[in-house]
């Protein structure tokens, strides 16, 4: 696993609390929203903030969360093309 | 800002901001509350001991947090989606002017996530992080 998708991992857990789960049960191509990690709005806006304080990355709008929601791997890619502009 | 009802859509006896003393849309907002023997709750919360009920100071710290919108929210409706970490240090009596203090973390989707502090004379009464919905 890549060391920047551990991170984003370890934060979901944290900024979450999912406190019963490790990096390794979050599936790398699994939604977070709905069937997969069964996310809710509450928890988009945590993880909105997250992102914000861990990474420097601003997630501007509901366009760009859909993108970057879509699984720990699209999120990983969205914080990485991201966080170097 | 005193025209309240002019921002808000709450109405008696669920109004429960009297008057706005700083503001800055997105950021942060002063408002107060001043508690009289008067308010329908103090009737039965509780009889010959009236003090406020902690919901309602999550409440009034939920409708201070209605002025960090730019825009009257006359029309409009929020609603509390979520509380965190709330803490009830001390209760509130008649005579007593609170002090809501709240400031934006951020927002995303619709949803709103505040920090908030009621005050009376330098004491912190309430503190708690909420989630504010606008429909």
């Amino acid at each position: 696993m890549s060391d920047l998708k551990l991170r984003v991992k370890e934060m979901i857990i944290e900024r979450l609390k999912l406190e019963d789960m490790a990096p390794d049960d979050i599936e790398d191509g699994a939604p977070l929203f709905g069937d997969g990690l069964g996310l809710d709005s509450i928890d988009a806006l945590e993880l909105v903030l997250g992102i914000e304080q861990v990474f420097g990355v601003k997630i501007e709008d509901e366009a760009a969360g859909l993108k970057a929601f879509k699984s720990v791997q699209a999120l990983t890619d969205f914080i990485a093309e991201h966080a170097k502009a | 800002m005193t025209d309240i009802p002019g921002h808000l859509p709450h109405r008696y006896p669920f109004l429960l901001v009297d008057r706005v003393l700083e503001r800055e849309p997105g950021v942060r907002v002063l408002a107060e509350k001043l508690v009289t023997f008067g308010e329908p709750y103090l009737q039965g919360h509780f009889e010959g001991r009236p003090l406020v009920p902690g919901v309602l100071l999550l409440e009034m710290l939920a409708q201070a947090g209605g002025f960090l919108e730019a825009e009257s929210l006359h029309g409009a409706a929020i609603f509390l989606a979520g509380v965190q970490d709330a803490r009830f240090k001390a209760p509130a009596f008649p005579g007593d002017r609170l002090r809501l203090e709240v400031s934006a973390e951020g927002s995303f989707g619709g949803l709103m996530k505040v920090k908030g502090t009621v005050r009376c004379e330098d004491r912190d009464l309430c503190t708690a992080t909420l989630l504010v919905k606008r429909l």
